[in-house]
């Protein structure tokens, strides 16, 4: 066991865990953050997916150790009340179904546009075709994601 | 040849046809008896389903188990039109496991509309009745003189308003009326419009709990090593490497069950956090005996299936008329042979269930599709008394069936017996596809023929498949065919002559019920033969299909209260509906294919047509450019919702019919995540449209309609490019798409 300082959401939080343990199961079990789920373990689903440093990484394949003392952001720190233009453009389109993905699949898109705000069709295909929705929201992720490009290049 | 009638769908059996369903005024425990003051009264309960506070804010209990199709809403919806409650005051809840009759957290077969829909109205009315009466009595005027008006009771005279909130503490003294009319249907509000999901925001900002992100004092994890082939058993297990590893507590073995769950023996690591169970799991060093089940293995098993495809069917399902067998295929008859996987329900959520043990009670935490059940059986084979054991549902990340099985929840006891404290068990991805009742492999024979003069004479199906009754009721079990029939009784389209019969092929794997089950593994071999039998005879697939259909009368399906209504018309009218949206009768660009398929899902009320268009971009290499659905589900309660799962049902069919797969050698199941057992993917949905027929016919299902059709549509499109695929899924059978 080693002790790790870790910021999530503007917060600090020190923890008390193997180095390896994967941030996934630190935000989840140990700070009672949720809202990042678990869904593969192994990068195979984007069920995880966190902002490191305003870039999307799959959590259950960054260890405490490596987070510790960068910059993450949760589902929970993404806005106060929902209000983030991504979660508002989810809310818009109605995009979840059981709602399982529906974090990781936010997640993904801010991380996406925080490195670019106007990616082309090609390069959303291939950064979304990563996070894995079973309900198949497929068809409403695509058009709440145009929206919001739409809506952050007015 | 053993003769069985229609079956029907066995969670429709637990629940409504056993007396089950929600009761109104179903008074909760603690409450006071009617008639008196209550003092400081906080909320009005009429009944299990609703709770009107002093604020005027509307809790609505929600029996059936939210997992993404949408009874959180839907199921408010309906309460909240006869309340006549301001929608954006209600609140929903799950209602607390015992707060309702038997059955009334049974959520399958795409049953809670069609079976709850009048007596949720019904406890809606009841409730607005009773606060109508309370400002009449405020009021001192005739309830005749009041309206019930969006949350609030009007006075019709005067317009003088009264909100809900402060009619409570008098409408809690009134009597429960008997009897109450209901809206007619041209005055719903809420009814018909489009809702957005009850829990929208939660889910958005991350708040909302699944039964895996719950936490219970104390808690410790676990991580299972099952045993890798069915009816094995657990020889040894040396833990000592195990031991070594930070946070591990103990290890714990147990033996498995039998039917209904077929449990596996297991060994569980117990630790302090689900990570280091499952790094010590890593270091356990475990000998199974896995006894004569690791001679199971999928190519043999429809090898087996073909053979056995030719040769009377064991048990007859249907029989209309003379068939006779076709052996040899002539100008006047035709015979396929289709075939279909084994498939996992791979639901995002892994599987996951907390339980306590204390003493003589067990309480447990988790989502379950089927409680009543699970309690039952939880209480036979972990030796509780059912009164003891404590039951807190939670909201399912998914669920197509898959917590209708509920061997996750007795192993979890299992282990909750041999500590204490509270336990809960997480399936890692691997456990989830390696080890689930999987929808059952299916191999189908069909022989049709016809006159000289173009009639079609004779229709034959032969169904062989994996039971999952013998999995669940045990190889006595009365209907190894059921849910696994062919055309049956149901049988749509006007042919004189019809004969069905299933025959089950044993298998050492478990099965179990996968979103659509039976009319998914039935649509694709008859939907495909009838387009078949159209190009055989030089007919249009469509128009012929309709000239089967079209003005045949609707027909009892089965005896008795439990028959079923089929409307040929009803099939015909989606199809047309799909057909004429996608432009079938408009030319087509070059190497541009269209197909359709049809169908009734009869036991939820439902009828739904897919017709698919694809681009043929080189051989076997196609693009699905545009999908469309039509469906006639009577009411439609919220259009947003029925448009999700018809959304929804076209991505994972086009799994099933493009990727989906488990395959079994030597017992064990090879497929072990997402890598290979491929989901359907965001570039891979192609653009869908759905469209409804109008209707005024009692709401049906919409959770499983939007599968079945899926499949054929796609196959009979790349049929009429020159293909005809009669084995999912299409990857094994050298296509690839784009
Ligand atoms: S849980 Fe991390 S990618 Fe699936
Ligand atoms: S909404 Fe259920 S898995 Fe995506």
């Amino acid at each position: 066991m080693a002790s790790f300082q870790l910021s999530v959401n503007n917060k600090s939080f020190s923890v008390e865990a193997e180095p390896d343990m994967p941030l996934l199961w630190v935000l989840r079990d140990m700070l009672d953050l949720t809202g990042t789920k678990f869904g593969c373990g192994v990068s195979a689903c984007g069920a995880c997916t966190v902002l490191i440093n305003d870039h999307a990484m799959r959590s259950c394949q960054v260890s405490v150790k490596a987070a510790a003392g960068q910059t993450i952001t949760t589902i929970e720190g993404l806005s106060e009340d929902g209000t983030h233009p991504v979660q508002k453009a989810w809310e818009k389109v109605a995009v979840p179904q059981c709602g399982y993905c529906q974090t990781g699949q936010m997640m993904t898109v801010v991380g996406l546009l925080k490195q670019n705000k106007r990616p082309t069709e090609e390069e959303i295909d291939a950064v979304m075709s990563q996070n894995l929705c079973r309900c198949g929201t497929y068809h409403r992720i695509k058009e709440a994601v145009h929206q919001v490009i739409e809506e952050i290049n007015k | 040849m053993k003769k069985v009638s229609i079956d029907r769908r066995r969670f429709i059996k637990l629940s409504t046809l056993s007396g089950g369903g929600l009761m109104i005024g179903f008074m909760l425990p603690g409450l006071p008896s009617f008639g008196q003051t209550i003092p400081d009264c906080e909320f009005f309960q009429p009944n299990a389903l609703i709770r009107i506070s002093k604020n005027g804010e509307v809790t609505i209990f929600v029996a059936r188990q939210e997992m993404g199709q949408g009874v959180n809403t839907s199921l408010p919806m309906i309460v909240a039109d006869e309340l006549e409650a301001d929608w954006k005051k209600v609140k929903t809840e799950i209602a607390p496991y015992g707060s309702m009759a038997n059955g009334a957290h049974d959520t399958g077969g795409s049953q809670s509309v069609l079976t709850d829909y009048t007596t949720l109205r019904k406890a809606g009315a009841v409730a607005k009745a009773m606060l109508v009466a309370a400002a009449a009595k405020q009021w001192n005027i005739s309830p005749d003189k009041c309206a019930a008006d969006n949350g609030t009771v009007v006075n019709t005279t005067n317009m003088k308003t009264i909100s809900y909130g402060e009619l409570v503490c008098v409408a809690a003294t009134l009597p429960v009326p008997a009897e109450v009319t209901l809206k007619s249907p041209k005055d719903f509000k809420l009814i018909g419009k489009e809702q957005k999901k009850s829990n929208l925001k939660d889910i958005l900002t991350g708040k909302a709990k699944f039964g895996i992100d719950l936490k219970v004092p104390g808690m410790v994890y676990a991580s299972i090593e099952r045993c890798p082939v069915l009816g094995g058993k657990l020889v040894s297990v040396n833990d000592s490497e195990a031991k070594e590893v930070a946070g591990f507590i103990k290890v714990v073995t147990y033996e498995g069950t039998g039917k209904p769950m077929h449990v596996r023996p297991g060994v569980a690591v117990i630790a302090t956090s689900f990570w280091a169970a499952e790094q010590a799991r890593d270091l356990l060093k475990i000998k199974w005996d896995v006894g004569q089940g690791y001679k199971a293995n999928t190519v043999e098993l429809f090898n087996t299936m073909a053979v056995r495809s030719k040769q009377p069917a064991a048990i007859e399902k249907f029989k209309k008329g003379t068939v006779n067998p076709i052996k040899i295929a002539s100008q006047n008859s035709h015979i396929a042979e289709y075939k279909e996987p084994f498939l996992a329900h791979a639901t995002m959520e892994p599987v996951n269930f907390i339980a306590q043990v204390k003493g003589d009670n067990c309480e447990m935490w988790g989502g379950l599709q089927l409680p009543d059940w699970t309690v039952n059986q939880v209480a036979a084979d972990c030796g509780f008394k059912k009164e003891n054991i404590k039951v807190n549902l939670a909201m399912i990340g998914g669920g197509f069936g898959r917590r209708l099985h509920f061997e996750f929840a007795i192993e979890a006891v299992k282990i909750a017996k041999q500590l204490d404290t509270a336990v809960k068990v997480i399936w890692n991805r691997k456990d989830d596809i390696r080890f689930q009742g999987y929808r059952p492999a299916n191999y189908h024979r069909l022989e049709a023929s016809w006159s000289k003069s173009g009639e079609l004479q004779t229709w034959y199906h032969h169904v062989l498949s994996t039971s999952i009754a013998v999995m669940t009721d045990g190889p006595q079990t009365p209907d190894p065919s059921e849910n696994q029939g062919g055309a049956m009784a149901d049988f749509y389209y006007k042919v004189p002559n019809v004969k069905t019969g299933y025959t089950n092929v044993d298998f050492n794997i478990n099965r179990g019920w996968l979103r659509s089950v039976e009319i998914c593994m039935n649509s694709f071999p008859v939907e495909s033969f009838i387009d078949e039998v159209a190009r055989k005879m030089k007919k249009d697939p469509l128009a012929f299909r309709l000239s089967l259909l079209d003005g045949r009368e609707m027909f009892l399906v089965g005896e008795g209260p439990g028959a079923m209504k089929q409307y040929p018309q009803r099939i015909a009218n989606v199809l047309k509906l799909a057909a004429e949206k996608i432009g079938y009768d408009r030319p087509r660009k070059k190497n541009h294919f269209i197909g359709v398929a049809t169908h009734s899902f009869i036991f939820a009320k439902s009828y739904a047509a897919h017709a698919i268009e694809i681009e043929l971009l080189g051989p076997k290499n196609f693009r699905i450019k545009r999908v469309v659905a039509a469906i006639d589900c009577g009411i439609v309660i919220n259009p947003d919702g029925l448009k999700n799962q018809m959304e929804g049902g076209l991505a994972f069919a086009l799994q099933q019919a493009l990727k989906g797969e488990i395959t079994i050698q030597n017992g064990k199941v090879d497929q072990s995540g997402f890598h290979n057992y491929q989901l359907l993917r965001y570039n891979e949905m192609p653009p869908v449209e759905i469209y409804t027929i109008a209707s005024e016919e009692e709401p049906g299902g919409v959770g499983e309609v939007g599968l079945p059709t899926v499949a054929p549509a796609l196959c009979n499109a790349l049929a009429a490019a020159g293909y005809r695929p009669r084995s999912l899924p299409l990857k094994n059978e050298g296509f690839s798409w784009g």
